[in-house]
């Protein structure tokens, strides 16, 4: 049942183009070398899909670029804490643009996952995985997520992109609770390979 | 100890969607600033957000966008990587805001024979609260089901119900269908840090008609 890691050309996909810059390595070039561009290049690929989720989320045009600038600022900001244990750009950057939408858009205190943060960082060694591995990863788990059934697939982009709780999404689904959960539970299950296969 | 207990897998999506209620997000957190293999999955997790966020289609920005985040940089600093974070007490850091003086100099409130609860403040909002239970040795907690999702994380002693024995760091993360008694192992107080998002159903008649008084 569980999905096999296959190469890109073996799924009949396009491989990455050739011309189109490794998040990973822009990350790399942002966090030793300050390099300006490299953030821009980052922002290039990854702000307009951070408007593209706060918009779906209600705000409005001007706030959603508000929360992509500061999306970025900390990106900048924090890349020197950027480690391969915070996972691909796209990982990360979704984390930032999580915690901005807990504290601006539910308007809740994002502080737990400060501190986790924190300790993560004053606690964790690093994953063994090369950064610029981290790329392909995504894309692997990119993949796996269209290998879930649609009711799977339906959950998880309520709850991480909809930004909806369990309680919404079985009302928003008109399915009990449980349902919510077992199908978040079933999709774990299945991504579990992929996701296993990062670390 | 390592820690038996581990979250829902359903609940830690939610965590890492950041769609948990705060006090929720707390009691998460908590557990997983005590459990290296915990933060281990959460990072697996994590890059299910991350691959989904690489797939958003994309909303175009406006034409400043660029040059107005290029000059905000210049006054930015860049973070350096903190010393140790967990602090001198025995808390996790994602709690300790709430306890200042320790475990030791919370108010406790009397909820029944060897059992005490103080509530954390956290700006409610009415529907979910966060909550330290404390149950001496050797006392039960009364029977009760749950009105909603309770989670439930140990943070001193241990006690011991029908799902087994939950020690230091081990959560219980129970949804509304499951009915429990809880009995404090013998020996220390059992001290946990809990998240409900209603109030709890107790099933004796006497803690039922206990329930409007004490607020549990």
């Amino acid at each position: 049942m569980y999905a096999v890691v296959m190469t890109n050309s073996e799924m009949g996909l396009p491989p990455i183009p050739p011309d189109m810059e490794d998040p990973a390595a822009l990350m790399l070039r942002i966090a030793q070398q300050q390099d300006r561009s490299a953030l821009a290049a980052l922002f290039g690929l990854f702000g307009p899909r951070v408007k593209s989720m706060m918009i779906k989320l209600g705000a409005s045009d001007a706030l959603a670029e508000d929360l992509v600038q500061e999306t970025f600022l900390t990106v900048w900001r924090k890349a020197a804490l950027y480690s391969n244990q915070r996972g691909a750009p796209s990982t990360w950057i979704f984390t930032i643009a999580r915690n901005l939408r807990i504290d601006q858009l539910r308007r809740q205190s994002n502080k737990p996952y400060e501190d986790l943060e924190k300790v993560t960082l004053a606690s964790d060694s690093p994953t063994g995985s090369m950064l610029v591995e981290q790329h392909q990863v995504v894309d692997r788990v990119t993949r796996a997520l269209t290998t879930l059934s649609e009711d799977q697939r339906e959950v998880v982009r309520l709850s991480f992109i909809q930004d909806m709780a369990h309680a919404q999404i079985a009302e928003h689904l008109g399915i009990p609770l449980g349902t919510v959960k077992s199908r978040l539970r079933l999709a774990y299950e299945r991504l579990r390979p992929m996701l296993e296969d990062l670390q | 100890m390592s820690i038996q207990h581990h979250p829902d897998i359903a609940t830690l999506m939610s965590f890492s969607a950041g769609t948990l209620d705060h006090p929720y997000a707390t009691v998460i957190a908590t557990h997983l600033a005590m459990s290296e293999g915990g933060r281990e999955t959460l990072r697996q997790i994590e890059s299910i957000g991350g691959a989904l966020l690489a797939e958003e289609p994309a909303t175009a920005m406006s034409s400043g966008a660029l040059n107005r985040l290029m000059d905000a940089l210049g006054g930015e600093k860049i973070e350096v990587i903190p010393h140790d974070q967990r602090g001198g007490g025995s808390l996790p850091l994602p709690v300790q805001d709430y306890l200042p003086g320790g475990l030791e100099a919370v108010r406790w409130k009397w909820t029944g024979p060897g059992v005490a609860t103080a509530d954390l403040a956290w700006g409610d909002d009415g529907k979910s609260r966060l909550m330290l239970l404390r149950v001496a040795g050797g006392r039960r907690v009364p029977e009760h089901g749950h009105g909603g999702h309770e989670l439930t994380l140990i943070l001193q002693g241990a006690y011991r119900d029908r799902f087994g024995v939950f020690a230091r760091g081990d959560i219980a993360d129970h949804d509304e269908d499951v009915e429990h008694q809880p009995i404090a192992e013998p020996g220390e107080d059992c001290i946990c840090l809990v998240a409900v998002d209603a109030k709890l159903t107790f099933r004796g008649r006497l803690m039922r008609a206990l329930q409007p008084l004490f607020g549990i």
